[in-house]
């Protein structure tokens, strides 16, 4: 009795923390399971609905139906790229570690959902123009997004201090997002073949904004998965490898003295 | 303000002495500049084989060397860049040199414009150099923009350097391969390789006046870079 009582007066707590709820000691489950729930059913609706129900576009033919997917993962792409942003100026302000977590969790989904952009839009070129790739604004600028996000991931990798990679991956994650403006201004001046505004029909258009749903939901879930992760490494490297602190530094050297004699 | 100018004044004229004393940068850049040039303009020649006979079709080749030139002039002083900014750094780790300076009553933000003006110069210097080379091996008319060529490269070079000079500290002050300069910083350059690219095209191929839209967007980038340059640099220098 008590205990559903302290559950409903806690309620409210857990649900606003819940990126606090999926940093335990133990490897508790990072996401409840009802979200993973949500986003498979989601994606299933979307998969039945795209195939089953929204017509299909009469010059282009079933290559069209790659728009679905294509659309809603580029945003999603830019959110990841804007959280990196955040989270690297996040870290330079504050200091704190998990800031550099979730840029990092976050720069890892931007390249996956940049590379399904990419492949898809490759998809699309090859059914609607013939030709695998042209180097036309936005499939420029798609390519140039993935180089800046590969090159913060194999950059944080080939760093092993935890604090300096912090570092250098915030100053890089800033200046890569600083870079997308440019690169978006400079690709416009080239031969443009990419569909500006599409027109759509009205069950293209609900089938479009459908298919955010569950692009969204894996996008947040996994920057969300993974940055519980990253958290967790941060902390055992923090635990086990007590090089930095000071205290421990004074409590080795008592030891090795306490040994001698 | 005329005391910080003064003090970019120091450090620039400590990297050039070091430079001219050593002559182990400008040497090395300058060669690699030389064998771009001559490495893509042999790569090149067989490009425009088709169509040979009649005036026009030399004409449409002369015409496309002059283009290319351009290009291949551009990669190389964007090669022979990425080395100058490993080597200026590098000058600071020997002997400790780097905290040295960051020990020295210096604003830090002074330190970075210090080596990107250092940096400038040692490209003016390959360029004085690789520039006349491109345009005899390529038999290529650059007066007819010169003007405009020299405003789209400086444009360009002076973004690219801010690029490059803070990565080259990022790299230096963590020890991480040489390599990675490189990666780092084209990626991050390719807005102006994109730009200056239809620029020249225009100018020289198409014969059109300098865009000063285009020209817009690498000041921009110039200020944009410059400004996060100047105000990063003292966060990779602490690490």
């Amino acid at each position: 009795m008590s205990n559903s009582l302290t559950t409903s007066a806690n309620a409210p707590k857990g649900f606003v923390g819940v990126l606090d709820y999926t940093v335990g000691d133990q490897a508790a489950p990072v996401l409840p399971t009802v979200y993973w729930l949500m986003t498979f059913v989601a994606l299933a609706a979307a998969i039945v609905m795209v195939f089953a129900w929204t017509p299909e576009e009469r010059s282009m033919g079933l290559i069209q139906k790659i728009f679905y997917l294509h659309l809603p993962v580029a945003i999603n792409t830019f959110l990841a790229c804007l959280t990196v942003f955040i989270a690297s100026i996040g870290y330079l302000w504050q200091r704190r570690l998990w800031w550099d977590d979730l840029a990092a969790a976050a720069a890892k989904v931007a390249v996956v959902y940049c590379s399904v952009v990419l492949l898809t839009g490759m998809f699309w070129a090859r059914g609607a123009w013939g030709v695998w790739w042209l180097f036309s604004p936005r499939l420029t600028f798609s390519l140039v997004l993935w180089f800046l996000y590969v090159v913060y991931l194999l950059l944080r990798s080939g760093i092993d201090s935890g604090q300096r990679r912090a570092v250098i991956g915030a100053v890089y994650g800033i200046i890569a997002f600083l870079d997308v403006p440019l690169v978006w201004l400079s690709a416009r001046l080239m031969p443009d073949m990419h569909p500006g505004h599409v027109a759509l029909a009205p069950a293209m258009t609900l089938t479009l904004a459908v298919w955010f749903v569950p692009m969204t939901l894996l996008a947040v879930g996994l920057i969300v998965v993974r940055y519980g992760l990253n958290r967790q490494i941060t902390r055992s490297l923090a635990s086990s490898s007590s090089w930095d602190s000071a205290e421990s530094v004074a409590t080795r050297a008592m030891e090795t003295v306490g040994g001698a004699a | 303000m005329l005391y910080s100018l003064r003090q970019i004044f120091l450090l620039v004229g400590k990297d050039l002495r070091i430079e001219a004393r050593s002559r182990q940068t400008i040497g090395l850049v300058i060669v690699l500049g030389l064998l771009i040039v001559v490495v893509l303009g042999l790569g090149l020649q067989g490009q425009p084989a088709a169509d040979r006979s009649g005036m026009a079709g030399l004409e449409r080749q002369v015409n496309h060397a002059g283009f290319s030139a351009t290009a291949v002039l551009w990669v190389a002083y964007l090669f022979a860049g990425v080395l100058c900014f490993e080597k200026t750094m590098n000058v600071e780790r020997t002997d400790a040199a780097l905290a040295g300076l960051m020990l020295a009553p210096l604003d830090r933000g002074l330190i970075y414009f210090a080596k990107l003006i250092s940096n400038l110069v040692l490209i003016l210097a390959v360029a004085l150099v690789v520039t006349p080379a491109g345009v005899v091996f390529f038999n290529f008319d650059l007066s007819a923009g010169l003007g405009s060529f020299i405003m789209i490269v400086g444009a360009a070079v002076i973004g690219f350097a801010a690029v490059g000079t803070l990565f080259a500290a990022v790299v230096s002050s963590s020890r991480l391969q040489g390599g990675l300069l490189a990666m780092m910083i084209f990626p991050v350059s390719l807005p102006l390789v994109i730009v200056s690219s239809r620029m020249m095209t225009g100018i020289f191929l198409e014969a059109r006046p300098l865009e000063t839209s285009s020209l817009g967007i690498l000041i921009a980038f110039d200020a944009i870079f410059v400004a996060a340059g100047w105000l990063l640099f003292d966060l990779v220098l602490e690490v």
